[in-house]
Order: structure tokens, then sequence, then C-alpha cells
């Protein structure tokens, strides 16, 4: 059951010209970032660059059909401050969107391990949404050498 | 394509309060309805769309997999043990099937 609209990497880069042509209206919101573009565009907000969300996944890897990815986030995992939900995104893909994981208090941890395809290098980027309503984002560049074709 | 075939690695026993570690795979193409057959056709698509955990039938943990979970989707996750109970796995096909796996944990 995906959540929201079908992102296709067509709408992905018109995201990412939009951010741009938002950059030159606003140019005091800083240098424009294609990944945060994006992840605002997908999840409404723009999230802010953690260090408590960890991205790990090989630089380079020789099979982009079964690439392995593993996160991992910072929480206590209570009732009161835990991670809802990280999603995954490779801008990339024909599309874009890759998986979300739904955490609760009671996963104890916030912590995921799996595999994915990624048709190109890329980076990829991880999006978590805390209990608290803020965005985090992580982003980690990963370079195939066989295309594995989402 | 073969039936697809759950498979759970979970510890059967825990302390209270302690997060355990599960290994869940399902043997599955996830075929992503972007390939092509042989004839030029477009594969429909045919993937595992959600993979949900419940302890003793609380949600404790789901996935929304897309397109790009690779074969045979495998997940690592974890889940803090606070009473004896079940531990129940299903994995959401494209079409409307479901496909089920069930460990036991004993909490000491």
């Amino acid at each position: 059951m995906s959540i929201g609209p079908r992102v296709t990497r067509r709408t992905a880069l018109r995201a990412a010209a939009l951010a741009g042509l938002a950059f030159v209206v606003r140019p005091a919101s800083g240098a424009p970032d294609p990944e945060i573009a994006l992840a605002e565009q997908l999840f409404g907000r723009a999230p802010v660059p953690s260090d408590r969300l960890r991205l790990d996944m090989p630089a380079v890897f020789p099979n982009g059909y079964t690439v392995p990815l593993a996160l991992d986030v910072d929480s206590p995992m209570t009732d009161a401050d835990h991670v809802r939900i990280v999603h995954v995104v490779a801008p990339r893909n024909p599309l874009v969107r890759v998986a979300s994981f739904h955490f609760t208090p009671r996963s104890g941890r916030a912590r995921i391990s799996t595999r994915i395809r990624l048709a190109e290098p890329q980076n990829v980027i991880a999006v978590a949404e805390m209990s608290d309503g803020s965005l985090l984002l992580a982003k980690t560049r990963v370079e195939v050498e066989i295309n594995g074709c989402a | 394509m073969a039936a697809p075939e759950p498979r759970v690695r979970a510890p059967s026993t825990a302390a209270k309060g302690e997060i355990i570690e599960i290994k869940a795979l399902i043997t599955h193409p996830m075929e992503s309805g972007l390939r092509r057959d042989g004839a030029g056709k477009l594969m429909p698509r045919k993937i595992i769309n959600t993979f949900s955990c419940r302890y003793n039938g609380e949600l404790v943990f789901s996935v929304d997999l897309h397109e790009a979970v690779a074969a045979n989707p495998y997940l690592e996750f974890y889940v803090r043990a606070e009473e004896s109970g079940t531990l129940e796995f299903a994995w959401h096909e494209d079409g409307g099937a479901v496909y089920t796996a069930r460990e036991t944990l004993t909490v000491t």
C-alpha cells in the first residue's frame, strides 16, 4: 500500500527544476540541495540533515540488483519520543520511492537492514519522520557497476 | 513462479525488555512492471507491497515496499520483548494474496 502519488523520475526532475526556480525567487533560502528539494516534494516539508539518522551503504558495489542498505536512528523509542517512519528514496531510479519503514515504541530500536535495486550510480536518501513532527535527512553516494533496472 | 515461501529467524526466548533481532525473507521475484518479456511486452507489476509484524496482535513494525526492493525481499528489524506470546508476520502481494509466518516467543 503505497502512500501518496506514484513518483517517477520525471516528476522528481521537475521538482528539482522547481527547486532551482525557488532559489532564484528566494535567494535567502541558501544553496539549492536537490535531495532536500526532492524530499520536500515527496513529504511536504524540507527535512534537516542530521547525524542522528545513519544510512549505511557500500560506496561501490558491483551489482545494482541487490545493494545492501542499513539504517539506524538515534532515538529512545519511548511513547513520547520515537521514530515513526523512515523513507528511502533513490532519486535516479525510474521510480524513486524504495521503501518506507514504520516503527513503534514496541520496535525498541529504529534500525533495519535490507537489499535494494539501484538503476545507476546516485545519492540514496533516507528521511526520518520523528514523533515530534521533525524530519531528518541522511544521504549516501553509491556507485553501482551493473545497473539494476528497478 | 514457484509459490512464495516465507522464512523467519527469531529467538524463541528473551528476557523482559530485551530488544530482539528478527530476520524475515520471502522468496519472490518482485516483478517491477518495468521489464519487457521476449516479445517486447511489459511484464505486469507483481511485488510484495507490504510487510507487517504483529506481537500478540499489536502492530509493532511494518514496511511499504516499492519496486526497488530487491528480489527475495529481506528484512532485518527489532522488537522489544514484553510478554510471552506470538509474533505474526504477513507479506501482502499485488493482487491480494497474503503469505504468513508465525513464531512463538517465551519471555522470562
